[in-house]
């Protein structure tokens, strides 16, 4: 893909622009985690782990998804630009599924007294995290080419399905893992004080502020490489 | 104020997280720039 200067530049300013939303959201987030929100009564000052803890699996679960639509996406059309958008999302949602299972066991600890327990919940997630490690694997180890591409948009689709499955998985069995509190059957937010949900919201719009200039980031990489494979081979052909 | 180190923990490792992946991708932003100058040098001193 031939980048043209004008929509580079126009680019950059797009990205300039997301990175002063994204920083004044996090600058919000932190304000409203530490200083607004009250803290719980039950838990104490622990429970505010909550506002890092849900919107990094919330970032997760959609980068996830965005895989998912990609890669149904590439093995329909069979076009490149679906292939790099569902691995640069792969890779987001990985990384901010590794701070799920990080910051879940530091709650747990004061809380439940253990790090980790092998309920449905957190051994779910943990498969929905290895799967998409293997993802990542496959997509570096095997050569390159559209086999490599088409089985990585398999595996991507897969690992989804186990997404409905983790998010049903504390409704189905009696786990360890807190209950619903925003999604419930009363309706959205009704399980909440006011105030803990106007700070998950605005924490929870900082990390998708902060996916969509990653995204933006990784894909015009991976374009580059693109890029730099191409003039290879021309340069490899004029030799 | 019980627990006060578990939740720095928790804030310091997505911090923490954050910034590595941020410095990696700076990174190899960098790596991949400095290749795509190399090769156009390359190609326009052959023409």
């Amino acid at each position: 893909m031939m980048m043209n200067p004008d929509a580079v530049e126009e680019n950059q300013e797009e990205g300039n622009i997301l990175v002063w939303l994204t920083g004044l959201a996090f600058l919000a987030a932190m304000i409203a985690i530490f200083i607004y929100v009250p803290t719980e009564r039950t838990e104490g000052v622990i429970q505010r782990i909550m506002y890092f803890h849900v919107p990094s699996a919330w970032l997760s679960f959609f980068a996830f998804f965005v895989v998912f639509i990609c890669s149904i996406l590439f093995l329909w059309k069979k076009e490149r630009e679906w292939d790099i958008y569902a691995q640069a999302s792969a890779e987001i949602g990985v990384i901010f599924c590794s701070l799920v299972l990080v910051t879940g066991p530091i709650w747990a600890r004061p809380i439940w007294g253990a790090w980790w327990v092998w309920d449905a919940r957190l051994t779910s997630t943990l498969i929905l995290w290895i799967i998409y490690v293997a993802y990542l694997m496959l997509r570096t180890q095997s050569d390159a080419g559209s086999m490599r591409a088409r089985y990585a948009a398999v595996l991507g689709i897969v690992g989804f399905l186990n997404i409905p499955f983790i998010h049903f998985s504390v409704l189905w069995w009696r786990t360890f893992h807190p209950q619903p509190k925003v999604i419930t059957n009363e309706g959205i937010g009704k399980g909440m004080d006011p105030t803990m949900l106007a700070t998950l919201g605005v924490s929870l719009c900082a990390f998708t502020l902060l996916y969509f200039l990653l995204m933006g980031v990784r894909v015009r990489q991976e374009n580059l490489k693109d890029e730099i494979d191409r003039l290879k081979k021309e340069k490899l052909y004029s030799a | 104020m019980d627990n006060l180190g578990f939740l720095f923990a928790a804030n310091a490792v997505v911090w923490s997280g954050i910034i590595y992946y941020v410095y990696t991708i700076k990174q190899r932003s960098r790596a991949l720039e400095k290749d795509l100058e190399l090769l156009k040098e390359a190609l326009s001193r052959k023409g």
